[in-house]
């Protein structure tokens, strides 16, 4: 016989909206260090640039690691 | 010869329901891609279905224990599996029919819990069982879902909603190709599993394999996953069109939202060791992305007709598995019964996907205004 495991959901109910906000903040970081070095490049101001591909790339990298990390859950069974 | 017989029907129906589990599910994983266009229908089918594959090589942790804690695994037969796999598959079909995304877990360990109770009273069901594994997570998974991708939305609009609409709009659907391109994988592990879980229970009781928890033969495994992958690229289109364009109009920043926030929810669950239901979490997901934006936006009634699909996938499976137990008993312990079940099911089917191929190709969803 099984019970529910009141600590594990209690986890989840802080952990899962966490893991989702870091996920969706490190795309979120991607998609607006790419849309805003595009606009510097546009203009002309280097250093803007530099800075956005840097915090895209913080994003992606970021991104990436959450994704190895599902599928390391995935592949573990739990 | 019987019971080799019915050991014969009882892998075909489960491959048969893994084939309706795959296409049942297609809509977790694509349905938010193909609404934003983040991929083309095709195109998502055909790499879900690869994942799927893929996926259910990745662990052969068996859940023999499908519907374990739930009904009492020394009363499950072969007939008692047999029945409870055709009350999962007609569920899964009928909902599929009123395009609605309900659990194909829950519709299984309905049909399961049906047949055995039929077959032995109330001492085959835990009620504890059925309080945990079922409704306890069938409430929790849409819930957080929701909200975690409520508050995705909310962040992801703070973060970008000042640029321009073009660029946020292909960032996202990138990200949602890598999203949904996880849950088809993950959805392939895990459902495939249970597939090859019936698979190898069944060869158990019929004494083809021993040991306490034995390995599934290749064969197993390679069947479960040619067949979810199968049931994947045939596509539920009717939940695809359902989750990814009747209940809102999406654009790909709450596709992404539901998506991220969905996996992030069934992933974490898995982690701990509380596992939900893919369709329940992707389901919430995508409500949640959608109020979060504009609560008038969202089909409420829609929405409503789903949760009373969920509600009553238990008990309707459980009628169906009881019933086609007390159907197949008639004919007593000869494969007879379940021989008659499972040609008049195949006859089903064939008229349902041969009447679908006539109709030719689906109509893509449409696309977000903004793009």
């Amino acid at each position: 016989m099984i019970a529910t495991d009141y600590a594990a959901l209690l986890e989840l109910v802080w952990a899962a909206p966490l893991a989702a906000l870091i996920v969706v903040i490190a795309w979120g970081l991607a998609v607006l260090g790419t849309a805003r070095a595009g606009e510097a490049r546009r203009e002309g101001r280097t250093v803007s640039v530099v800075l956005h591909v840097g915090m895209a790339t913080v994003g992606v990298a970021l991104f990436i690691a959450a994704i190895v990390l599902g599928l390391i859950i995935t592949s573990s069974g739990g | 010869m019987d019971s080799d017989i019915i050991l014969v029907i009882v892998v075909a129906t489960a491959l048969v329901f893994d084939f309706t589990n795959g296409f049942h599910d297609t809509a977790n994983a694509v349905a938010t891609s193909i609404s934003t266009r983040a991929l083309a229908p095709k195109t998502a089918v055909t790499l879900s279905a690869i994942l799927n594959f893929v996926g259910a090589f990745i662990s052969i942790e068996v859940a023999a224990t499908v519907a374990g804690g739930i009904v009492d695994s020394n009363l499950v037969t072969t007939t008692v599996i047999f029945a409870g796999l055709i009350g999962a598959i007609t569920w899964n079909l009928v909902t599929w029919y009123f395009g609605l995304p309900s659990s194909s877990s829950h519709a299984l360990i309905g049909g399961v819990v049906g047949s055995a109770f039929a077959a032995s009273g109330t001492a085959a069901v835990y009620g504890s069982g059925l309080l945990d594994k079922v409704i306890v997570p069938a409430l929790v998974a849409p819930i957080v879902a929701f909200l975690t991708a409520g508050a995705c939305i909310l962040i992801t609009y703070r973060m970008v909603g000042r640029l321009r609409p073009g660029s946020v709009n292909r960032g996202y659907r990138l990200g949602q190709i890598a999203s949904a391109s996880l849950l088809s994988l993950s959805h392939g592990t895990n459902d495939a599993q249970k597939t090859m879980g019936i698979i190898t229970l069944a060869l158990i009781a019929h004494g083809t394999l021993e040991g306490p928890s034995p390995d599934p033969p290749f064969w197993v495994i390679v069947s479960a996953a040619t067949a979810i992958a199968l049931g994947t690229y045939t596509g539920g289109w009717r939940i695809i069109r359902t989750m990814g364009s009747r209940i809102y109009k999406m654009d790909p920043a709450q596709g992404f939202a539901a998506q991220g926030g969905g996996a992030a929810v069934l992933l974490t669950a898995s982690h701990l060791g509380f596992p939900l239901s893919t369709t329940h979490s992707i389901t919430g997901a995508v409500l949640g992305a959608g109020a979060a934006k504009s609560l008038s936006a969202v089909r409420w009634g829609l929405a409503g007709n789903i949760a009373v699909a969920w509600v009553l996938t238990l008990p309707a499976a459980a009628a169906v598995g009881a019933a086609t137990y007390g159907v197949s008993r008639i004919f007593g312990e000869s494969a007879l019964g379940p021989l008659l079940i499972s040609v008049s099911l195949l006859m089903l089917l064939v008229g349902i996907f041969g009447k679908r191929v006539r109709q030719g190709p689906p109509i893509a969803a449409p696309a977000p205004a903004d793009s």
